[in-house]
């Protein structure tokens, strides 16, 4: 062994080294509870002894054959769907536009106006599209005042409402994404394309976008398992009639106590939610990268 | 300080707080209250908490929220070797909940002196009773002319899409729909029945929680729902148009308190608290100004607000109570029916 690769073989060792403490902590506080969760999806409920320490696949049995969950599944998953493809469609110009503003300043103001939002918690959003969306709410009023209905219609506890909220949420996440990658896609290729006699927006579709399309994929996938895991937005907008995923787990878990099915259906979720990404994600991926 | 000391620190903090650790205190002067937010804890605070327990040195450490996940929390606290909660504020349906999981401390009642009035019938040895009402119904009498009088008028067609419900109190709602059906608070089949029935003649408007609730009564949106009586007659003095009335199936009894989870480190403190809870003088403002009813007869509320609260002997007589140990054990039952056939469907 030479001096020069046993000094690479130490640097390796050391960078492990360094590595190795947030990798037990990541373990430790990330992965044992999800072990836990899978541990007490098997285990059946009691209403006294809460868990009696079995192991069955009947959670998963009732959860899979049970079509008010399936319906419940069907509906997160085309929520999710829904509000990622339309924040997909409205964060890509955005953050193209962002990239290409060339004054500095501009740019960051814009970044930080995109990012402003998220200084908001997710619940404090949902109360004030409650007030926008409300019978006597502010989109009804404004109807009624151009002359567009004459009674209030019911905006707020629909499966419309829900989309609204969370394509608001989501917006943010796929712009930072977006515009990072459109970032490093040189302006050169679109001058280029320019120059061919491509207009603006076929340079945009044809030079751009498939350029950009591993982050429209990572943006994609961001948002879609957000939306699948969301809690406050279905609860607050969507109200006790509309049943998504998130607040049925946490509702089997906290108000009906009943952990081992609440942890099925987490598990179920996360399975769904990780199987849909990378599906979609390979699927995109062959056909673009 | 080393870098290394430094980083050796804060790991140990860190974990320390997130294994939940914290300095035994059991000769301290802090007391951690779980409790609902909103109203419900600024009156607790008020009449209670801020003149009986800080000024006298006390601090109280609250963690506020809805009712279930405090359940949760003590439930998965009873496998820890330390508690971090030492005063639950539960309704006595929850308490039993917990009593039947071997979650909550048996109560000495010689260190609750301000128990000694307490009606007996109402006394756990796991939760403190602290003010109860009944659910009766509430309706707007400017909408609603002919007399309300019976749990069964909600099912009159002719109010169809003008009566609410609440989702957090679908228990309530499901006992109510029990003794329409058949006199009882557990029929289940029957709850069953009658509410299917229900949806189908009048459309119910479902609504999450009180504060909703009283916005749809404000607006005119609906014009008549089942509340407890002290939370109608709070809606009629913040200048909501309404109306209670005990029906005449009988109301159903609903008592909220306190009690003192198993491994509590400051028991000390939290025998104070639950005493301070029932003091009277702190009492009779408490109720006059939320309205419910006092289970101590030490606690005189004045006027007319004490008449209104005030249950008669034939009210009393008819009032329905439930059955503890059912109500814990089919409650999950219920709730997954409420949540996939009656609001789903």
């Amino acid at each position: 062994m030479t001096a020069g690769s046993n000094g690479r073989e130490t640097r390796r060792w050391g960078g492990a080294t360094l590595v190795l403490p947030a990798l037990v902590l990541v373990a430790v506080f990330l992965m044992a509870p999800l072990g836990l969760i899978l541990r007490y999806s098997f285990d059946k409920y009691d209403p006294i002894k809460l868990m009696l320490g079995v192991f069955s696949p009947d959670n998963y049995i009732q959860a899979v054959s049970d079509p008010f969950y399936q319906n419940v599944l069907g509906l997160t998953a085309k929520i999710a769907a829904l509000s990622t493809v339309i924040v997909m469609l409205l964060a890509f110009p955005v953050a193209y536009f962002i990239s290409r503003v060339e004054s500095q300043r501009v740019r960051g103001w814009l970044m930080i106006l995109t990012v402003l939002p998220l200084l908001l918690g997710n619940a404090v959003r949902s109360a004030a599209w409650m007030v926008v969306m409300g019978t006597k709410g502010v989109a009804n009023a404004l109807m009624i005042n151009v002359g567009l209905i004459s009674e209030p219609i019911k905006i707020l506890y629909t499966p419309t409402a829900v989309v609204i909220a969370l394509v608001s949420v989501l917006l943010p996440f796929a712009i930072i994404t977006l515009q990072s990658v459109i970032d490093s896609i040189p302006t050169s290729l679109e001058e280029a394309g320019q120059s061919l006699g491509h207009s603006p927006l076929r340079t945009v579709l044809g030079v751009v976008l498939p350029l950009a399309t591993p982050g429209v994929v990572a943006a994609a996938a961001i948002c879609f398992a957000l939306a699948m895991n969301a809690y406050a937005t279905p609860v607050l907008i969507g109200g006790p009639t509309m049943q998504t995923m998130g607040p049925v787990v946490y509702g089997q878990i906290a108000k009906a106590n009943n952990w081992p099915f609440g942890s099925t259906l987490a598990c179920i979720l996360m399975a769904v939610t990780l199987i849909l990404t990378v599906l979609s994600t390979r699927y995109l991926g062959r056909k673009y990268f | 300080m080393k870098r290394r000391h430094f980083i050796g620190a804060g790991l140990a903090v860190a974990g320390a707080g997130a294994l939940g650790m914290r300095p035994a205190y059991s000769q301290s002067k802090q007391i951690v209250v779980m409790n609902w937010g909103g109203d419900w804890n600024d009156r607790t605070v008020k009449h209670i908490e801020t003149p009986l327990l800080e000024k006298n040195g006390w601090t109280i450490v609250r963690e506020l929220g809805e009712q279930p996940p405090r359940l949760t929390k003590i439930i998965a606290e009873k496998r820890l070797p330390r508690g971090t909660v030492d005063i639950v504020h539960l309704g006595e349906a929850e308490a039993y909940t917990l009593f039947s999981q071997d979650a909550l401390e048996t109560l000495d009642y010689s260190k609750i002196p301000n128990a000694a009035t307490m009606v007996p019938s109402m006394k756990r040895s796991y939760f403190v009773p602290w003010l109860y009402s009944a659910w009766e119904l509430v309706y707007n009498p400017e909408k609603i002319k002919d007399p309300i009088t019976a749990y069964a008028d909600m099912w009159n067609p002719k109010y169809a899409g003008k009566i609410g419900v609440m989702d957090s109190n679908y228990g309530n709602a499901m006992q109510t729909a029990s003794i329409v059906a058949s006199g009882k608070m557990d029929d289940f089949a029957g709850a069953k029945k009658m509410l299917l029935e229900w949806k189908k003649a009048v459309q119910p408007k479902i609504y999450p929680s009180h504060q909703q609730a009283q916005a749809a009564i404000k607006s005119d949106e609906i014009w008549m729902m089942a509340n407890y009586r002290a939370r109608g007659l709070q809606w009629a003095k913040d200048g909501t148009k309404c109306q209670v009335v005990y029906p005449k199936e009988g109301g159903i009894y609903q008592v909220f308190g306190a009690v003192m989870p198993k491994r509590v480190i400051n028991k000390e403190g939290a025998y104070t608290y639950l005493n301070a809870l029932l003091d009277p003088k702190a009492m009779a403002g408490l109720c006059a100004d939320n309205y419910y009813t006092p289970p101590t007869t030490a606690v005189v509320v004045p006027g007319d607000v004490g008449k209104m609260i005030a249950f008669t002997d034939k009210q009393k007589s008819t009032l329905h109570y439930a059955n503890q140990e059912y109500w814990a054990k089919n409650i999950t039952a219920w709730l997954d029916w409420w949540k996939k056939d009656f609001l789903s469907t």
